[in-house]
């Protein structure tokens, strides 16, 4: 046993370890000496220039600090707006119910209960601002009611406190070992590239299994987004990402019509069963592997813009050849006898269009990424947006649900004068305000508990054993400092935010002493009963009153979702195609997080996701092409296939907003009559796709057709079980 | 110069207005700037951004205060 030498540990592998834990703890650990230097400077500085309430200082630190530096200047822009925004609408009130308490509380409630439903609505960095423009509202008001008089200039010592805070934090984490959102942009698209490329390719080959796809679609929509969210955050931070900022939300979009494209043609791949279907496939076999050859490097390596400028070149010289082999393979499918071979080139045109405008897509997005290379390009002006979508009744839902709240406590505080009464309702409101941008209101709610009992446990040990024993900035800096590193370790653990956040703000703002110390235990005892109190009356009211993730809301959604093919038909046309692709994938993405943990529930929903983009966007493209029709004859708005289009998209209205059989059927019947309509009517071009607009608007609704009949859709399922 | 300005009745000193003016002076300026491309010759971008702003706060300061 002796003689085994140990193994030599490989060259640089010391090196190498050192680097992996850069890229991961590494990061963790920078964050907690960031976020402890920012704490001790704002403290420094509030103690120096004798603020009255070091406390809001370092709420305010606490509340923006990010591990990631554009996070934090966008969270610090939209505190400041809201801020403002909330002192704006709270000094008239002071002014106008300064005497009489219980129309103030009505009004705050009111107030508060529309902050926190448009924070419910927004979701993204506005619904930050009308969370704080909420709570800054509660933390302006609440102490004035006291003194009336002050209130104006505690309103300004507030502002000035945020200001702050803001600054602190903002030039700390910008400055010193900064984590751009910059850099995590790009890394996120390069990997979303990646696995498109890679999913793609497996797709076009044929290797792809139902759980993949729907894992995937669904990474993609939540990806989505978060990419749109990260982009603007990125804009405040790094001015090279501002002067791309059009080309990044392009490339967004271009991406979502890839997918949606790239999934149409797979879910019509896979419809092609039985004889026929082999046949047609075999025939279209040549034609998927070319563009699959071209895709599939990609699946490998992290691509950068001159990768995808070499992509683009390829799909541009690819063009011709790939328009070739396509009518190579249609030549070869008529000239089989053995099958239906009307039905079957329909088919096989449609499943060739849609790959051909797939690779047209794909160049498309390789040109736009690879224009990310350039300060200025043409591909800048791009007038669209992402456009997001959230459910009204929700939004509303969780206003009431505030409102009340703070209705409740503040009636208590009237009847019972309770000293604390003021931190009670503030809690609520703050409580309530940050829940409603979580995915998950209730467990953040509780978690926001845990955390700040164990703020009262720290602050009680500190108050009473600790800081009669110090004397000096740096001993109270060591005192705090654990704490502090444990609710920074903590707020960098996306799944354990609430514990952090709860631990750090509720200290803060009760156990941290103030410039003049007072030693005072009935108040901590009182402000942390208070607050402990009124968490946990926070976290049962979203426990109890109408929770989220319950169906009532999934099914709210879905029924949303299902009202976009509304909207493809009805909508605008100017930036449909991004206000479509967007608005569906942001609603499927709340629907989807919400039914986290019923996986019956997901699935049913991603089919919904699946119908409804296939549909909506084929109707889209078909009112694009009626859009774009040249002038003649027989393309004339009364032409009966123009008709008999329109009278498809009522159909398909119908059935989305309500989806039996009844319904499918009239939609079937729509759609072959249209088809029919479309077939009769004679026009003089060359019937080939790139050049005759019938011969496009027949395989979209062959498409749609295809679509409707699918036996694993559910609409089949709601057909089947009305 | 007056060290302090009235804006409806409060007192504001003027350091707050010379912020906010080279607020909106530095954001033409590093608009300018991030346009000509000069940022991706800097170590630091960010760092240079506030060193510039600290810069222009500080003369415009010293020039209206001296």
């Amino acid at each position: 046993m002796d003689n085994v030498p140990p193994i030599p540990a490989p060259r640089g592998a010391l090196r190498r370890a050192l680097a992996e834990w850069a890229q991961d703890e590494g990061r963790v650990w920078a964050f907690v000496f960031k976020a402890l230097l920012t704490a001790f400077l704002a403290l420094w500085l509030a103690y120096r220039l004798e603020l009255p309430q070091p406390s809001t200082v370092l709420a305010t630190v606490f509340i923006v600090m990010q591990p990631q530096s554009g996070q934090v200047l966008a969270k610090s822009f939209y505190r400041i707006v809201g801020t403002l925004l909330g002192l704006t609408v709270m000094v008239p009130l002071i002014a106008l119910f300064a005497q009489e308490r219980v129309l103030f509380l009505l009004c705050l409630a009111l107030w508060i209960g529309l902050c926190t439903a448009g924070a419910a609505r927004y979701r993204d960095f506005r619904g930050y601002a009308c969370v704080l423009a909420g709570y800054t509202a509660a933390m302006i008001g609440l102490p004035a009611i006291a003194h009336p008089q002050g209130a104006f200039m505690q309103a300004l010592w507030r502002v000035l406190e945020i200001g702050l805070g803001i600054l602190c934090s903002g030039l700390v984490s910008a400055l010193l070992l900064p984590q751009t959102s910059s850099a995590s942009l790009r890394t996120a698209l390069a990997t979303r590239f990646r696995d498109f490329a890679g999913f793609a390719a497996a797709g076009l080959a044929g290797q792809l299994d139902a759980v993949r796809v729907e894992q995937v679609n669904a990474r993609f929509a939540a990806e989505a987004v978060g990419l749109d969210n990260l982009r603007n955050a990125a804009g405040f931070e790094d001015p090279h990402i501002r002067l791309r900022s059009g080309r990044l939300a392009r490339l967004n979009n271009e991406f979502m019509v890839l997918t949606t494209r790239f999934h149409a043609l797979y879910q019509l791949l896979q419809r092609q069963q039985g004889e026929a279907g082999v046949l047609i496939r075999a025939a279209l076999q040549p034609c998927l592997d070319a563009v699959a050859a071209q895709l599939a490097p990609f699946g490998q390596l992290l691509a950068d813009e001159a990768d995808l400028a070499r992509l683009a070149e390829r799909l541009t010289g690819e063009r011709h050849r790939l328009m070739q082999t396509i009518r190579d393979g249609r030549r070869q499918l008529a000239a089989l006898d053995d099958i239906d071979a009307e039905a079957a080139l329909l088919d096989f045109d449609t499943a060739a269009e849609l790959l051909y405008r797939f690779a047209d897509d794909l160049l498309g997005y390789a040109h736009t990424y690879a224009s990310l290379r350039e300060h200025r390009h043409a591909r800048e002006q791009w007038k669209d947006s992402f456009t997001p979508r959230a459910n009204g009744l929700a939004a509303a839902v969780a206003g009431m649900r505030s409102a009340l709240l703070i209705l409740l406590l503040g009636t208590f505080w009237i009847a019972s004068a309770w000293p604390s009464g003021s931190t009670f309702v503030l809690t609520a409101a703050m409580v309530s305000a940050l829940a409603s941008t979580a995915a998950n209101p209730r467990r953040l709610s509780w978690q926001l508990l845990a955390g700040a009992s164990g703020a009262a446990l720290y602050a009680g040990f500190l108050q009473f054993s600790v800081l009669p024993w110090l004397d000096g900035f740096a001993l109270l800096c060591s005192a705090l400092a654990p704490l502090f590193a444990l609710g920074a370790w903590l707020l960098a653990r996306p799944a354990r935010t609430g514990y952090g956040a709860g631990l750090l703000l509720w200290f803060c703002m009760l156990g941290l002493p103030a410039n003049l110390t007072v030693f005072d235990p009935y108040r901590l005892f009182n402000e942390y009963l208070a607050a402990l109190l009124s968490i946990g009356l926070a976290a049962l009211a979203a426990t109890l009153i109408l929770p989220p993730d319950r169906p009532w809301l999934w099914r709210s959604l879905e029924r949303d979702l299902r009202q976009r093919v509304v909207f493809a038909v009805g909508g605008k046309l100017k930036g449909l195609v991004a206000g479509f692709e967007s608005g569906t994938r942001d609603l499927f993405n709340q629907a989807y997080g919400l039914a986290a943990g019923r996986p019956a529930v997901q699935r049913r929903l991603l089919g919904w996701l699946f119908a409804v983009l296939e549909i909506g966007h084929a109707l889209i493209e078909l009112r694009q092409e009626q859009a774009r029709l040249p002038l003649d004859a027989c393309y004339a708005e009364d032409m009966p296939w123009r008709q008999s289009i329109r009278a498809l998209g009522r159909a398909l209205v119908r059935l989305f907003i309500q989806p039996d059989e009844g319904n499918r059927q009239r939609a079937l019947a729509a759609v072959e009559q249209a088809i029919a309509a479309v077939r009769q009517t004679p026009e003089e071009r060359p019937p080939q796709f790139d050049t005759s607009p019938l011969r496009r608007v027949l395989s979209y609704l062959h498409f749609v057709r295809s679509s409707l009949l699918d036996p694993n859709s559910p609409l089949a399922d709601a057909a089947a079980s009305p | 110069m007056p060290r302090e300005i009235a804006l409806f009745g409060v007192y504001l000193p003027n350091l707050t207005l010379l912020f906010l003016l080279t607020l909106a002076g530095g954001w033409v300026i590093d608009r300018l700037v991030a346009w000509c491309g000069l940022y991706r010759h800097a170590w630091h971008p960010t760092l240079l951004r506030v060193s510039l702003f600290t810069c222009l706060y500080g003369a415009l300061v010293l020039y209206v205060y001296h």
